[in-house]
């Protein structure tokens, strides 16, 4: 019998666990078969990675460094989602305030979301800061953590971020890009009404990681059943698109230095 | 055989739904629970709901019948909340149970009877319910009837 490879993945909602068993089934066909552990947070998925419990994590950003962090750099990246690259957050004011540039946010009041969330409050404060807009000294900051310890995979401090703005109880809030392209066009915020203040520089998210030692050969093997998903076959897109990607690429670890400022910043206050 | 005793098989393979022998009838079942809602079999779970639904629904068209009362139509709306169903995947650091906490139905029903002769016989339903009676000590169940004309 061969040992199936031992994925984790945090989860949030039970839904989640739809995905995986697609993406269990779809291995199993191809004959590498997986199985999925499911954790609560990223500190009990990176705790099982690094006690060899799971071959492999699906890891939030925040949860790579802390593997690396904790491994002495002893990780590695394997896969990631096209999505997941080259993200971007955004400041989002309304258009009818006087703010019209980073610098007005100078005693002002930012909606971002759970302490942990690398997208909407983590790269969003080092942005800021890194523009010479300390938190908590030259702006307020109004956080939203809901769900802490799965790093904002769950959209729901985000939301109440801009529900905080909409109800006039912030300047501005933190979103990454896609729930803003989301937000912004399904009626949750008007963008007649909100629009973005500033963007932060581009960064990673998700990525496949393995300890230094994972066998090449079975790694190989299982990105090789990873990549042969295809958006154009009817039966791999309906995973993908839950899952949000048109397609598997190799994992890279260029993507993290926004992360990485704002962790060495301090500004992560869950540890 | 003990009369108080009832029996039943359930019958699966490596993989695939079990099959329920209940005296000359059979049936398939899912999984214990799935969070699939385009998932093809029935769960274990949803059984449990729809025995529920049945012992109400067929307990008051049962009792209905022999009161000769006039019910043209009964429908039960049936839910339920578990506890935690994160911990039935599995999910380490997750607490609680997979189990119950409550259940909740309500049951329609079609009839030119009067609102107090419905209730009369929902009493008396919810006194003889072999589902109600087992679960009434194990969880919340909110159960209600309404007349509908």
């Amino acid at each position: 019998m061969i040992t199936p490879v031992r994925i984790g993945a945090v989860l949030y909602d039970p839904k989640v666990a739809v995905i995986w068993d697609i993406i269990g089934d779809f291995f199993e066909k191809l004959s590498c078969s997986i199985e999925v552990v499911y954790f609560s947070n990223y500190n009990l998925q990176v705790e099982a990675l690094l006690n060899k419990q799971i071959d492999v994590a699906w890891n939030s950003p925040l949860a790579w460094l802390e593997a690396q962090r904790q491994s002495g750099g002893g990780c590695r990246a394997i896969a990631m989602r096209d999505t997941d690259r080259d993200r971007v957050a955004h400041l989002i004011v309304k258009h009818s305030s006087d703010i019209k540039a980073l610098a007005d946010l100078r005693g002002k009041t930012v909606a971002v979301g759970a302490k942990d969330s690398p997208q909407a409050t983590l790269i969003p404060l080092g942005f800021l800061e890194r523009h010479g807009l300390r938190p908590g000294t030259d702006f307020q900051v109004k956080r939203f953590d809901v769900l802490v310890g799965k790093h904002g995979d769950h959209v729901g401090g985000e939301l109440e971020a801009l529900r905080c703005l909409q109800r006039g109880e912030a300047d501005a809030c933190a979103l990454l890009d896609l729930n803003w392209n989301r937000w912004s066009t399904d009626g949750t915020a008007n963008p007649r009404e909100y629009g973005i203040l500033a963007t932060t520089e581009k960064f990673d998210h998700c990525v496949f990681t393995v300890r230094e030692e994972f066998p090449h050969d079975v790694e190989r093997e299982w990105l090789k059943v990873l990549f042969s998903m295809k958006y154009d076959d009817p039966k791999h897109r309906e995973m993908m698109d839950m899952e949000g990607l048109k397609q598997w690429l190799p994992g890279r670890t260029t993507g993290f230095g926004p992360l990485a400022h704002a962790v060495e910043m301090d500004l992560f206050l869950g540890r | 055989m003990d009369e108080n005793r009832w029996t039943l098989r359930v019958h699966a393979v490596s993989k695939g739904p079990s099959t329920v022998f209940v005296r000359h009838s059979q049936f398939e079942a899912g999984e214990p629970l799935r969070f699939d809602p385009t998932y093809k079999q029935v769960t274990a779970l949803e059984y449990l709901l729809s025995a529920i639904g049945a012992d109400l629904v067929g307990g008051l068209q049962v009792i209905a019948r022999r009161q000769s009362l006039k019910v043209t139509e009964i429908e039960a709306a049936v839910s339920c909340k578990l506890n935690n169903p994160l911990t039935y995947l599995g999910v380490v650091g997750e607490d609680g149970h997979s189990g119950v906490e409550q259940v909740a139905v309500t049951v329609y029903v079609s009839s030119e009877e009067t609102e107090d002769t419905i209730r009369q016989v929902w009493d008396e339903v919810l006194k003889r319910s072999p589902l109600v009676n087992t679960l009434k000590p194990a969880m919340r169940l909110d159960l209600t009837v309404k007349l509908v004309r």
